[in-house]
């Protein structure tokens, strides 16, 4: 698997689907994926680091409940809701805050949500 | 991956930081000029919708929109630690508009010169809920209190007093020749609006009974500080009084309630509503534009190059400032006339009743008084212009969000077309 994948490269959603675990944890940014009960289904070790702690604490979590509440408002959570309720596709990159370590980490965030079973993914990339 | 959890302790370090993060408060340690240095996701939940663009670096600044005096309030704190503000109330919006908290509170401790600690929490529905009890405080403190006098009066269908009797000669010092004249005539001039009277009368139609608190005038032109409650007369016929209206003289809890009033909806600095009254004004307002419509106007103000004023005489010519354009605006108003400090150097009136046409002419009454009266600080004048943005509530606008954005787009014309002046906001199109 190449290494060149990066935070802002067209198109990344299929390329995560296919990405086993050992491709995600060589990427360079933070991955979360999460199924449509907004349980985190995906971690990488890029985010684990980060956020200090370890993936096992976070998989089946809740997405916006426990993993990451600071996301749960209408400029994150409310994209993805909407983005499902209404069947289209997301793919946003915003300027954000993040609190890794409850230390403020300023970040750029990618949305992807996709019409259908796949999951969605927050990306995260430290600026 | 699970190196991390490898070392003793560690396990420990993992549960405490998801301990953190999971928290459903927030948690912000800051240093003493507002700098965040930690602070949890629940805090960047509530924050981050403040300012989706700033980083949240600085809490003061953060908060600067919806709290403008936290910093003056933190430097004016003089002890070496203690509580700055305990679970105050920070008004965002007017409306639900899906965007968020409406209200957070916010509690402040100091831990030492450089250190303080804050806790925020959306307590939107906790202050919707009490809202409603202070209501329904209201109606059982004027019919529960000590009533050793009254006035009561009979009013007709159109407000107008009905009937005379000693009790109304014992508080308010008037004669039966008051007999067929509308109930304003117990309240000061500029108190009240026709329109808002026949409002009164139908507030007691539909929920029974309608009580407020305020001046109210005697005969001889003497005020005192008296409560209203009016309530429809049940099987009334048409040419009967229709309306009971009990006046009470409550002077002497004035200022109990007024000292509550003045801490719950008054500007720190400059006396002024503050936003939270501004917003529960506006409600009211919008309220009863169901029931009667009649015109509303909002003015938006800002004073022009006010960082400038700071920055050559520093924050306290700068708070001159804020307090002369207050008194200002309170020369220019009427009494029943919504005056409000929103944040910083932003003001706002709303006129109830007033077109157009009138609206402007208010708004350039203020600016050229405002022009002409110049702040007095320290043995100097500062002299300062403000900018004004005019818009009227129109049917099509489905709240005050809505009238706010209109007269703050009129305002940003004032200042881009060179400041020192008014500027009426263009009439929205039907939506649909």
């Amino acid at each position: 698997m190449s290494t060149t994948i990066s935070f802002s490269q067209p198109d990344l959603l299929p390329l995560l689907e296919s990405m086993d675990e050992a491709a995600l944890n060589a990427l360079d940014f933070g991955v979360i994926g999460f199924d449509a009960e907004d349980r985190v289904r995906r971690y990488n070790s890029c985010e684990s680091q980060a956020a200090g702690l370890g993936a096992e604490r976070v998989l089946d979590q809740h997405m916006f409940m426990v993993v990451a509440p600071c996301l749960n408002n209408f400029l994150v959570a409310q994209r993805f809701e909407d983005a499902r309720a209404e069947g289209s596709v997301l793919d946003e990159t915003i300027h954000y805050v993040l609190t890794l370590r409850m230390r403020p980490t300023k970040v750029r965030l990618r949305l992807l949500c996709q019409p259908g079973d796949g999951l969605a993914y927050v990306l995260v990339q430290r600026l | 991956m699970s190196s991390l959890s490898e070392h003793p302790g560690q396990q420990d370090y993992e549960a405490l930081l998801q301990f953190l993060y999971m928290a459903p408060v927030g948690l912000v340690q800051l240093a003493g000029d507002g700098a965040i240095h930690m602070l949890n996701p629940l805090s960047a939940q509530l924050l981050m919708p403040l300012s989706p663009d700033g980083g949240l670096t600085n809490l003061f600044d953060a908060l600067s929109p919806v709290a403008p005096d936290l910093r003056a309030q933190c430097a004016a704190f003089g002890a070496e630690q203690g509580a700055i503000c305990d679970a105050a109330r920070l008004y965002l919006r007017a409306q639900d508009s899906g965007q968020g908290p409406q209200v957070l509170s916010l509690s402040l401790l100091k831990l030492d010169r450089n250190r303080l600690m804050a806790v925020l929490s959306d307590v939107t529905l906790q202050d919707r809920r009490e809202r409603q009890l202070r209501r329904t405080d209201a109606w059982l403190n004027a019919i529960m209190t000590n009533i050793a006098d009254y006035a009561l009066v009979s009013l007709d269908s159109g407000g107008r007093v009905d009937g005379w009797n000693d009790s109304i000669q014992r508080v308010t010092g008037f004669d039966a020749r008051i007999q067929g004249q509308p109930y304003a005539l117990f309240y000061p001039p500029g108190a009240t609006t026709p329109e808002q009277q026949l409002e009164r009368l139908q507030e007691a139609d539909q929920n029974g009974w309608t009580l407020d608190e305020g001046l109210r005038q005697r005969a001889d032109g003497s005020q005192f500080w008296g409560s209203s409650l009016i309530s429809p007369l049940p099987g009334r016929g048409a040419e009967e009084a229709a309306y009971c209206l009990i006046i009470r003289d409550i002077s002497d809890k004035r200022e109990i309630s007024e000292n509550l009033r003045q801490a719950t909806y008054c500007d720190y600095l400059t006396g002024l509503l503050n936003r939270r009254a501004f917003f529960e004004a506006g409600e009211r307002e919008l309220l009863r534009r169901h029931k009667v419509p009649r015109p509303l106007a909002l003015l938006m103000l800002d004073a022009d190059h006010f960082k400038a004023v700071n920055d050559t005489y520093g924050h306290p010519g700068g708070d001159a400032v804020l307090r002369q354009l207050a008194q200002t605006m309170k020369s220019v108003c009427r009494e029943v006339d919504v005056v409000a400090r929103l944040g910083g150097e932003e003001f706002a009136i709303l006129l109830p009743s007033v077109d157009q046409d009138a609206a402007v002419a208010v708004a350039e009454r203020l600016r050229a008084e405002v022009q002409r009266t110049p702040a007095g600080f320290e043995q100097r004048m500062i002299h300062y212009t403000v900018s004004i943005g005019v818009a009227m509530l129109d049917e099509h606008m489905h709240g005050l969000d809505e009238l706010i954005k209109l007269a703050d787009q009129a305002l940003y014309q004032a200042k881009r077309n060179g400041r020192n002046r008014v500027r009426r906001g263009a009439p929205s199109q039907p939506s649909e």
